[in-house]
C-alpha cells in the first residue's frame, strides 16, 4: 500500500460532537496517527449514555473510524498531566470543548507553545474563540440559525420558521476546513519549524457560502428573503413530483438548446407542447404553470426513469434520493466504491461514506474500525507515557486511566 | 527559513483558475490563504458574471455580486482555450504554475490537448484538481449536475420541506461548498507531499460524493438498522427539543441534548408543573410526550423576544439561538467584534463589505489584497510583464480571438 502523506504526524483529539471529530477523521484518512482522549465516566455524545452500547453505535463509527482511544479522567490533576504529556508528543492538537476548558488545563495556545513550540492547535468552535458570544453553547444547526441560513432555507413567503433538514453543513464543512487549515500550518511548519493555532469557527466557515446574500445587503441595502427553488437563470428548475409516494426528481434547464431537447422528449411521451413556454422569459414568468406542465410528464414516471431520460438528452436531472436509494439504486456510488463496509468488533458490519477526494499519488484510506472505549489506553500509556504495567494498573484503580 | 509574519500559508504558490461555480469556494480558499491565483476567463468574461444578484439589479458583467464574492484576491486574464494560440499560452503558464483547478466535464481538458498527462510532462511538480459533479469515472460521469442536483442525490434534500410538498434546496450552494472544501484540502495535502518529493498529482473530486458527507449519519444508521429519516421535524412530531419556537419577534431554536441543559431550561421557565417531573429528564420520554413539552416551551417563548431568549438562555448555559436574517447576522455584536466583514472598494460596484478570510491562522492569517478583477484587467501585467509578449503581440492575439 502507498505511503500516506501525513504518516508520522500524531494528532491528539479532545473533542465531542461532530465538527471536531470530522476534522480529525480527515487527517486520519491521510495518514495521521490519532489519539482520541475520552473517559469511561461519561460516554461521548455519539457513544451514548449506556455503557453496554458504547462500542456499538454506527454514528460513532462514522466519526471515529481508524482512530485510537485513550481513556483518562480529565477531572483529576494526574489525568490532565497525562494529557499535557501527550500534547508534548503530538504534532497537532484538535479540540472543541467549551471555551475556557483548555485555558483551565494549561493547554491554550500560549501555554501549549511553552510545552511544544512546533505544535499546531485547532480550536473548532461554533462561534470562534473571541467576541461577546464566543462561549455560546451551540450545535451545528444552531450556527445555521445565526448566519441566516435557517431563515433563508424555506419556501418563498413561507409562514413556518424553516424547511431545513436536521443535519447541516457547518459541522462537516467546518471539520474539513479545519483539516485544510492544519495542512497549511504543516506546510508553514516544514518551512519555518514553527507551530501556530487556528481559530476555526463553524459559523464563519459555513456562512462564507452566503457571501452573495451578504453583499445583497451591503451593496443593495436589502435583507434577502427565502427563495425556495425559484431561479431566474433556469426554468424549469426545482423538484418535480414523480410516480410513487413522496418521490421527486430535480430538473434544471439552463439553455434554449436544453429546453428544446427537453420538449422533444416530453413530446415523445405524449405531452402536448405549450406555446406559452417558447422563451426563457416566458418560462420564468409562467413558472407555476410550467411546473404543472412538467409534472404532467414526471408524475407518470419513476424518478430514475426521469433522471436517465433527461440526462441522456443532456439535461440536468437528479433523483431526490433517500438513504435507501444511496445503497440500492445509486449506480455511481457503487461503481466508484463510495460506500465502505467496516467490520467492527462489537457493532458488526457498519457502512460509512468513503473518501470523496481522490489523489492519484497519495490517496487516503479508511484506516480501520472505530476504537473500542479505551482500546489503546495501555498501548499509549506504555509507549508514549513510559508507564509500566504495574503503574497502569494502579492508575486504573485510582480512577485516573479510566 | 522564511519569516513567518510576512507570509500567508500559500504565498509563493501560483494557481491557474479554470474553475466554474462548483469550485469557486475552493479557489477562494486558496486565494484567501495567499496563493497567487490567476483567473482565466474566456474573452468576454466568465459565465458566472451573469449570475445574480447584481448591484442595483442591473445585469452587467462587472456588477454580479455572486462573482464579486468568490473572486477577490485574484488577478484576471482572458484566454480562449478553443484557439491554438490560447492553448499554447496556457501551456506556457502551466510550466511555471503549482496548481491548476478545473471543473470541465471529464475528458474536456484532454480534448483541448491540455490533459493531466500533457501538463505533467511539461511540469512534473504540477498539481491538478478536477472538481466535477460525479468525478472522472463511473456511469454518471458525463451527467450534468448543478448544486441542486448534488443536494438531491445526497439524501439531504429529501429531508427538507413540508411533508407532501416539494423538497427545498439549501441557500448558499452547500453541495458546491463541500466539494470545494474537499478540493482545497486535497490541494493542500498534495502541496505538503510535494515539499519532500517534488512530485505533482491529479486530484479527482466528486460533488456527488462530497455532498453525501453532510447527511452522512444516515448511511451507517440505515446500514445497521434500515432506519430512514423523515422530513424535517419542526412541529414537535419527533422533538428532542430541536424545534424553532415562535417569539414576540421571530423564532428561536432551543436544542437540548445534555440533561443538565434540560434541567436549566425547566428552572428558567419557572418549573411548569406539566414538565417538571423527573421522567421528563429522559430524552426518549420527552420525544414520546412531545406535545406536552412543545406546548409549555412555546408558551414560554411567546412571552419574550428572540434577543431576550438568546441572551438569557446562553447566560443560563442552554443552547438557544435566534433565527437571524442576513441583516441581523451582519449587524450582530458578535459579527462586528470578530470583524468578519472588511470594507473594500470595487471600481464599478463601489464600497462594499467583503466577507473576510476564514478560518483564522494565528501566524499565517489569510489576507485580502485586492477586489475581484475586471474582465482582462491583468492581461498586460501577466502577458507582457511575465510571459514577455509585446503590446503588438497582444493586439495580434486579440485579433486571433486568443485573448
Amino acid at each position: 500500500m502507498a505511503e500516506l502523506p501525513l504518516e508520522g504526524i500524531r494528532v491528539l483529539e479532545l473533542t465531542t460532537g461532530a465538527a471536531g471529530p470530522t476534522c480529525v477523521r480527515v487527517l486520519c484518512e491521510f495518514g495521521a496517527e490519532v489519539i482520541r482522549a475520552e473517559t469511561r465516566l461519561r460516554g461521548d455524545g455519539h457513544r451514548g449514555e449506556d455503557p453496554a452500547k458504547w462500542n456499538k453505535k454506527p454514528d460513532f463509527v462514522k466519526l471515529h473510524r481508524g482512530k485510537k482511544s485513550f481513556t483518562v479522567n480529565m477531572k483529576t490533576e494526574k489525568g490532565r498531566d497525562f494529557i499535557k504529556e501527550l500534547a508534548k508528543k503530538c504534532d497537532v492538537l484538535v479540540e472543541n470543548y467549551g471555551l475556557g476548558v483548555l485555558e483551565r488545563w494549561g493547554l491554550d495556545y500560549p501555554q501549549l507553545k511553552e510545552l511544544n513550540p512546533s505544535c499546531i492547535l485547532v480550536r473548532v468552535k461554533g462561534l470562534g474563540c473571541t467576541g461577546p458570544h464566543a462561549a455560546d453553547l451551540t450545535w451545528g444547526p444552531n450556527v445555521g440559525n445565526l448566519m441566516g441560513s435557517t431563515y433563508l432555507w424555506n419556501y418563498p413567503g413561507a409562514t413556518t420558521a424553516t424547511a431545513e433538514p436536521r443535519t447541516q453543513h457547518p459541522d462537516f464543512m467546518g471539520g474539513v476546513t479545519g483539516a485544510f487549515a492544519v495542512v497549511l500550518a504543516l506546510i508553514h511548519r516544514k518551512k519555518t519549524g514553527r507551530g501556530q493555532w487556528i481559530d476555526n469557527a463553524q459559523l464563519e466557515i459555513g456562512a462564507s457560502l452566503l457571501g452573495p446574500r451578504y453583499l445583497e445587503h451591503s451593496v443593495n441595502g436589502r435583507d434577502p428573503q427565502a427563495e425556495g427553488n425559484r431561479s431566474l437563470v433556469a426554468a424549469p428548475y426545482g423538484a418535480y413530483r414523480c410516480k410513487g409516494n413522496d418521490r421527486w426528481c430535480v430538473i434544471a434547464v439552463y439553455t434554449q438548446d436544453e429546453w428544446e431537447r427537453f420538449c422533444s422528449l416530453l413530446g415523445e411521451g405524449g405531452i402536448a407542447p405549450n406555446g406559452k413556454f417558447a422563451t426563457h422569459l416566458e418560462r420564468v414568468r409562467h413558472r407555476e404553470e410550467l411546473d404543472r406542465w412538467v409534472e404532467s410528464w414526471t408524475s407518470q414516471r419513476d424518478a430514475y426513469e426521469v433522471m436517465e431520460r433527461l440526462q441522456t438528452v443532456g439535461v440536468c436531472a437528479a433523483v431526490v434520493q433517500d438513504v435507501e436509494d444511496q445503497f440500492k439504486r445509486d449506480v455511481q456510488y457503487a461503481a466508484r466504491g463510495f460506500l465502505v463496509k467496516l467490520k467492527e468488533p462489537e457493532a458488526g458490519e457498519v457502512v460509512t461514506e468513503g473518501i470523496p477526494v481522490r489523489l492519484s499519488e497519495t490517496p487516503g484510506r479508511v484506516r480501520g474500525p472505530a476504537p473500542l472505549m479505551g482500546e489503546h489506553t495501555h498501548e499509549i500509556a506504555r509507549e508514549l507515557l513510559g508507564l509500566s504495567d504495574t503503574e497502569i494498573k494502579a492508575l486504573e484503580e485510582e480512577g485516573v486511566l479510566v | 527559513m522564511v519569516k513567518a509574519d510576512e507570509e500567508s500559508p500559500l504565498s509563493g504558490y501560483r494557481v491557474l483558475d479554470l474553475a466554474g461555480p462548483l469550485a469557486f469556494h475552493c479557489v477562494k480558499l486558496l486565494a484567501d490563504m495567499g496563493a497567487d491565483v490567476v483567473k482565466i476567463e474566456p474573452p468576454g468574461g466568465d459565465q458566472a458574471r451573469r449570475i445574480p444578484p447584481f448591484k442595483d439589479d442591473l445585469l452587467h458583467p462587472e456588477k454580479s455580486l455572486y462573482f464579486l464574492h468568490y473572486n477577490t484576491n485574484k488577478r484576471g486574464i482572458t484566454l480562449n482555450l478553443d484557439s491554438r494560440d490560447g492553448r499554447a499560452i496556457f501551456l506556457e503558464l502551466a510550466r511555471s504554475a503549482d496548481v491548476v483547478v478545473e471543473t470541465f466535464r471529464p475528458g474536456r481538458m484532454d480534448e483541448l490537448g491540455l490533459g493531466y498527462s500533457v501538463l505533467i510532462a511539461e511540469n512534473p511538480g504540477l498539481i491538478m484538481a478536477s472538481i466535477t459533479p460525479f468525478g472522472q469515472t463511473g456511469p454518471w460521469r458525463d451527467y450534468k449536475a448543478t448544486d441542486i442536483a448534488g443536494l438531491a442525490l445526497s439524501n439531504l434534500m429529501v429531508l427538507t420541506g413540508e411533508p407532501g410538498e416539494p423538497p427545498v434546496q439549501a441557500p448558499g450552494e452547500v453541495a458546491y461548498g463541500m466539494a470545494s472544501t474537499y478540493g482545497a484540502f486535497g490541494v493542500a495535502i498534495a502541496l505538503y507531499h510535494r515539499l519532500d518529493t517534488r512530485k505533482g498529482q491529479h486530484i479527482d473530486v466528486s460533488m456527488h460524493e462530497c455532498a453525501a458527507h453532510i447527511a452522512g449519519y444516515f448511511i451507517p444508521q440505515y446500514g445497521s438498522s434500515g432506519a430512514k429519516p423523515s422530513r424535517a421535524s419542526r412541529k414537535g412530531e419527533e422533538t428532542d427539543l430541536y424545534d424553532p419556537y415562535e417569539t414576540k419577534n421571530g423564532y428561536v431554536r432551543i436544542f437540548i441534548i445534555p440533561v443538565e441543559q434540560w434541567r436549566r431550561l425547566v428552572e428558567w421557565m419557572g418549573r411548569p408543573e406539566a414538565i417538571a417531573g423527573p421522567e421528563f429528564e429522559k430524552m426518549d420520554y420527552r420525544r414520546r410526550h412531545s406535545e406536552v413539552v412543545h406546548a409549555v416551551v412555546s408558551d414560554f417563548c411567546r412571552r419574550h423576544t428572540k434577543e431576550e431568549l438568546y441572551e438569557e438562555g446562553q447566560k443560563r448555559r442552554i443552547s438557544v439561538t435566534p433565527i437571524n436574517t442576513v441583516r441581523e447576522f451582519m449587524e450582530s455584536a458578535h459579527t462586528k467584534a470578530r470583524q468578519i466583514f472588511i470594507e473594500m472598494e470595487h471600481p464599478v460596484i463601489g464600497k462594499y463589505l467583503h466577507y473576510g478570510p476564514v478560518p483564522r491562522l494565528s501566524e499565517t492569517p489569510g489576507q485580502v489584497n485586492r477586489t475581484a478583477p475586471l474582465i482582462g484587467e491583468h492581461n498586460e501585467e501577466i502577458y507582457c510583464g511575465e510571459l514577455g509578449f509585446s503590446k503588438e503581440d497582444l493586439i495580434a492575439l486579440t485579433a486571433a480571438g486568443a485573448i
